[in-house]
């Protein structure tokens, strides 16, 4: 390939990689922001921690509103905190605003700011008194704020519980799942039998019913149990070899020799004993993959939960993260995503530990149909 | 049947039987069961309450359940398309000899593992109006006042599918594997007869992949017309003017907020003959355009 | 010996169960000091749940047959609704006075008059408003914890600085409405520098041709402290006739979304939409009004703590919001509503439950919470240093307030959270500048009869069961 179509190839492919990457990353950035940084214009990447003053003066301080035309810090009549107010309008310890009336002030300084030397109210981080100062005073260092994770297991408040209910459902789901699917695949591949073909034309025609359909039976039939404000709905039905598991499954069992389940059942096996010592170890790639996506599919599972689950203790991850977020009134940006990212950490290094075999497994079943 | 026979489907049976057990209750039973119910008044604390084809007659003169369908294709329409595109412009790119194709592949593969509620959570923060990175980018680049997306009617669809589009990495891969596995004999023998990059690309590496597409349209359309986290959580209502009322929402609000049982069975069952016919239609018109290689 | 098939069933039923046992189930047995454990679902959290829980705490120190435990729920009326189906609710559970109809009518509470006949609580208890804030149908159905309403919060830092009397907020609609203009600013560039104007000194030509961005605003309709359709209010909406007829799109109503729709035309829809871009619901630290960039807004008591969190150097004021011309009687106007304690159809253990909820209504407890969660009480009576001991320095105003002959609830329909959401989306119409307020408050009407002629299709099917239900509860 001619050198300058690989290197556009590889600048194409490294910006589209930029740009995938760039939601994660803000939402990295924003968590570790103080609160007050997230909405900070104009916007930065890095959290930063700003200081006032120099030696023994220095001080923390939270920079606020940019002033930059030449002001005074005054304290106006009934008023219990120092404003900046343009120099022009105040004489003689009266501020007169335009088109009002008359007010006195006692004032504490003058600025002499500019549009080129700008200057900025300040609070201090520890007492919160203002101040205005240059903004040329105010250095700044880079400081990522580990405790919003603290803070956002604190905003979550049972974030622990959520974190095992979460697991437990996934092992269980995820323990139903393969066991039940590499069974009923069995059935349907290894074995020979009347309707055979027929029931498996059901089993794919069952996929194409959508949740919503069953959704509402279903709650009324574990509203019945009185399942519903406990977990079991949740894990139940894994035990019971959903379609989409089974097919795969079956697909992988057919490729395997015929030859070799005969000379065993010459042997004398059982036929459990030739799926369990068999047939199963040889297809432990795909065991893998399924229990993969069972596992990434019970912890990004919603909507579940958010039906059956009534006890906010016993929440799964994704709810409780949904749940805090309509909760927040959309203001703690950094705790939100501090816990979005906790949530979504989990996966991210599963990925990485199992790659080679999502990788496969999306493939396959992406593939042949 | 005879008794070697009776005693392999007794056998089957057994190891089948935990589908069975699922088939019959939580498929049979709940599909039947939910066509019933379409045909009552079921609020969920007492008894249905038969009233035949009520739930239908309603539906249609239902302005909001029209529009919310109305929003689901509209919504299918703009990011099917798109997420394809993509995914296949990428996997395209990404097939051709390139350094450090698994990490680029893993890249783009990242976003769409981000559980649903954290990616709509993120997503949130990112089409925020005046602090989110979206249009923090888009002033950068000198558009002065880049859309209100979540607070705009009509930028609503278009910023969920933008969203739905940064999620495709799991389409880029598979398309990736099918791509990988083109004959390459086929395209040897267009590359002898001239062929140029583009024609290859037309005539010989599209129509060879295009089950794979063609499977992926399907699932698209089945999964995006029951799209529900990404709308749920982050345009809790139906956003401003019930832009962005998806179907599976305003089922799950006529079920569990409104206490409409019987009306969201029939809007389910609707949604159910809806995914049938247009499985169906994708499966006529492929005819055209799917090329299944001889095995 | 089995056949293999048959073993491994055996195997996986035998996994099965081990699964399910393992699982605990959250029950609401006895506690293991032999109390009895009532189960109490609250929507509260933050100091508002502190507050509730150290009265509970209180509760159960005084006494040793009762444990209230309380769980903080959210959504409490979507999950408390599916608990009371499940047949496992809680024995209590704290909802608005608003879903109490809905409740009823679908028969997931438990009346409390017989219990209530039995003590000395009723009506001459507490202020009518807020007790007839708990009937429906004849039936009492909750007792109120603490109760709002609403009024006309100003910052006077902004009225001094736009050259009006901070002490003198508006009385009248017109005066709200002249103030409001006059405390809006812009700002625009102006023979080359940007300058902060107030909007009245745009100059025509400045202001069609749009070049500004509004920086401040004196009043901008929001949700009425809890609903934007209570908006009708202050201008006469009845929302109901009483009877069986939805009323979306009366006077009043149409008055209001008329009064929304023209402070966006004059605005300008575009550089209202600027404005409130980054502000996200009223009572959080975006609110334009604790950002100071909003010189009244609409709120309940509540409104102090927000400040204090967010804006703790806020100088405000407060006064009963003024009502269009006619509208109440000379009295001030304003929004009642109540957070309520239930006990759900089915409950495990009402009569304990009822203990807890008699308790609340003394009067010294009442005003424990009342204090702690910075609002006031339903009672009628309120003790002397109530007033003066209160955080929030506003308290008095608010409990004369609440006395108001003028002082209105929402209507009392089972499908009011329906009417609302209508309402609101209207709202949104109205103010993106997509709808004429006429046409849609008529889709709100057409829409919100339609629902509310099904549900009364239902009742009418229910109703003799439900009341003979609601006469013949023993329970206590």
């Amino acid at each position: 390939m001619r050198t300058l179509a690989r290197i556009s190839l590889h600048v194409v492919l490294l910006a589209g990689a930029a740009v995938f990457l760039l939601p994660l990353l803000w939402m990295l950035s924003t968590a570790l922001k103080p609160a007050e940084q997230t909405t900070s214009v104009p916007p930065r990447w890095l959290p930063l921690r700003y200081f006032a003053g120099e030696g023994a003066g220095r001080r923390e301080v939270v920079p606020g509103a940019w002033v930059t035309a030449p002001s005074v810090w005054a304290v106006p009549d009934g008023a219990t905190a120092p404003v900046a107010l343009p120099e022009g309008d105040v004489r003689d310890g009266v501020w007169t605003p335009a088109g009002g009336r008359r007010v006195s002030v006692r004032v504490e300084y003058h600025a002499a700011a500019t549009p080129e030397s700008p200057w900025r109210e300040i609070a201090d981080a520890r007492t919160g008194r203002r101040e205005l100062v240059s903004a040329d005073s105010i250095t700044s260092r880079f400081s990522p704020r580990w405790e919003n994770f603290a803070g956002a297991i604190d905003a979550m408040q049972h974030f622990w519980r959520y974190l095992g209910n979460t697991v437990l459902l996934c092992v269980l789901n995820v323990a139903g799942t393969v066991l039940s699917s590499a069974l009923a695949a069995y059935g349907f591949a290894r074995l020979e039998w009347r309707g055979r073909d027929r029931v498996f034309a059901v089993l794919l025609a069952t996929m194409m019913v959508p949740f919503p359909v069953v959704m509402v039976p279903l709650y009324a039939l574990f509203r019945e149990l009185g399942w519903v404000g406990t977990l079991r709905p949740l894990w139940v039905g894994a035990f019971c070899a959903g379609a989409f598991n089974v097919f795969l499954l079956r697909q992988f069992f057919r490729t395997i020799p015929k030859e070799l389940s005969e000379a065993a059942r010459i042997d004398g096996c059982g036929e459990f004993r030739i799926f369990w010592q068999i047939i199963l170890p040889l297809c432990r790639p795909a065991l893998i993959v399924v229990a993969l996506f069972t596992f990434l599919g019970t912890w990004n599972d919603f909507l579940g939960p958010l039906i059956y689950l009534t006890d906010q203790r016993d929440f799964t991850l994704a709810l409780a993260l949904q749940s805090m977020q309509a909760k927040s009134g959309l203001t703690d940006w950094h705790h939100l995503m501090a816990a979005s990212t906790l949530v979504i950490l989990p996966t991210i290094a599963l990925f990485f530990a199992a790659q080679r075999h999502f990788v496969e497994g999306i493939a396959v079943t992406g593939g042949k149909s | 049947m005879n008794a070697g026979d009776r005693r392999g489907l007794w056998l089957a049976l057994a190891f089948i039987s935990p589908w069975i057990v699922g088939f019959g209750v939580f498929t049979l039973y709940p599909v039947v069961t939910s066509l019933y119910y379409s045909f009552c008044d079921y609020d969920v604390l007492s008894r249905p309450i038969w009233v035949g084809a009520l739930n239908y007659r309603d539906m249609v003169s239902d302005h909001v359940f029209w529009q919310s369908l109305g929003n689901t294709l509209v919504f299918t329409v703009i990011s099917l398309p798109l997420g394809l595109g993509m995914a296949l412009a990428l996997a395209l790119l990404l097939n051709q000899p390139v350094r450090g194709r698994g990490v680029f592949r893993a890249i783009y593969y990242l976003p769409s593992l981000v559980p649903a509620v954290a990616s709509a959570t993120l997503w949130l923060w990112i089409l925020n109006g005046r602090h989110g990175l979206l249009n923090l980018a888009l002033m950068k680049i000198g558009i002065a006042h880049p859309p209100q997306w979540l607070v705009d009617p009509q930028w609503t669809k278009p910023a969920l599918a933008l969203m739905a589009t940064w999620g495709c990495g799991n389409t880029v891969v598979i398309l990736l594997a099918s791509l990988q596995g083109v004959p390459r004999a086929l395209l040897e023998a267009a590359m002898i007869d001239g062929a140029s990059p583009w024609r290859r690309l037309w005539h010989v590496t599209l129509p060879a992949i295009s089950p794979v597409i063609y499977f992926n349209l399907i699932i698209g359309i089945i999964g995006s017309l029951q799209t529900f986290v990404s709308a749920f959580v982050m345009l809790n209502g139906g956003g401003p003017d019930r832009s962005a009322l998806f179907y599976a929402v305003y089922l799950y609000q006529n079920a569990f907020e409104y206490r409409q049982m019987g009306y969201a069975c029939a809007m389910a069952w609707v949604l159910f003959l809806l995914t049938l016919a247009l499985t169906w239609l994708a499966a006529r018109t492929s005819r055209g355009f799917v090329h299944y290689q001889a095995d | 010996m089995l056949s293999s098939p048959l073993r491994f069933l055996r195997l996986r039923i035998w996994l099965l169960a081990l699964a399910v046992a393992a699982v605990p189930r959250v029950s609401g047995a006895s506690a293991a000091s032999g109390r009895v454990v009532v189960d109490y679902w609250e929507k509260w959290t933050g100091f508002e749940a502190a507050a509730m829980q150290s009265v509970i705490d209180d509760f159960n120190r005084a006494q040793d047959r009762i444990e209230v435990r309380m769980l903080s729920v959210s959504p409490i009326d979507v999950k408390l609704l599916l608990a009371a189906s499940s047949g496992h609710p809680p024995d209590l559970a704290g909802l608005w006075s608003f879903s109490l109809p809905d409740f009823a009518e679908k028969g997931a509470l438990t009346p409390l008059d017989e219990a209530l006949a039995g003590e000395k609580l009723g009506a001459d208890h507490y202020v009518p408003v807020f007790w007839e804030l708990c009937r429906h149908r004849g039936f009492t159905w909750g007792l109120p914890t603490t109760p709002g309403c609403v009024a006309l919060f100003y910052n006077k830092k902004l009225f001094r600085e736009a050259g009006l009397d901070p002490e003198r907020p508006p009385r009248t609609f017109a005066e709200l409405e002249a103030m409001s203009r006059r405390l809006t600013r812009v700002e625009l560039p102006r023979a080359g520098h940007r300058v902060r104007i107030g909007f009245d000194e745009l100059t025509p030509a400045e202001r069609s041709e749009g070049r500004f961005t509004i920086v401040q605003v004196g009043h901008l309709p929001q949700d009425a402290g809890m609903f934007v359709s209570a908006w009708g209010l202050w201008f006469g909406a009845r929302y109901y006739d009483g009877d069986r007829r939805i009323l979306a799109d009366d006077a009043g109503n149409l008055a209001a979304y008329r009064w929304m729709h023209d402070i966006v035309e004059t605005y300008g829809l575009d550089h209202l939409r600027d404005f409130a871009s980054s502000y996200g619901q009223s009572q959080t630290s975006q609110s334009p009004f604790l950002a100071g960039t909003e010189a009244m807004i609409v709120q309940g008591p509540w409104l102090k703590n927000f400040m204090e969190k967010y804006a703790p150097d806020l100088e405000w004021g407060v006064a009963a919001c003024p009502a269009a011309p006619g509208v109440g009687g000379g009295h001030p106007v304003t929004l009642v509503e109540s957070d309520v304690v239930v006990i759900p159809r089915g409950a495990a253990h009402p009569r304990e439950a009822f203990e807890f909820i008699r308790y609340l209504q003394r009067q010294d407890v009442a005003e424990k919470l009342a204090t702690g969660q910075r609002k006031f009480t339903a009672l009628r009576d309120v003790s002397a240093g109530f007033v003066a001991g209160h955080p929030n320095p506003a308290i008095g105003f608010f409990v004369q307030l609440a006395r108001s002959p003028a002082a209105r609830a929402v209507p009392r329909l089972s499908i009011w959270r329906e009417y609302d959401m209508e309402m609101s989306i209207a709202a949104e119409r109205v103010r993106g500048l997509l709808r004429s307020p006429e046409s849609a408050l008529a889709e709100v009407q057409q829409r919100v009869q339609w629902r509310y002629d099904r549900v009364m299709r239902r009742w009418d099917i229910v109703r003799d069961e439900r009341l003979a239900e609601w006469r013949e509860h023993e329970r206590w």
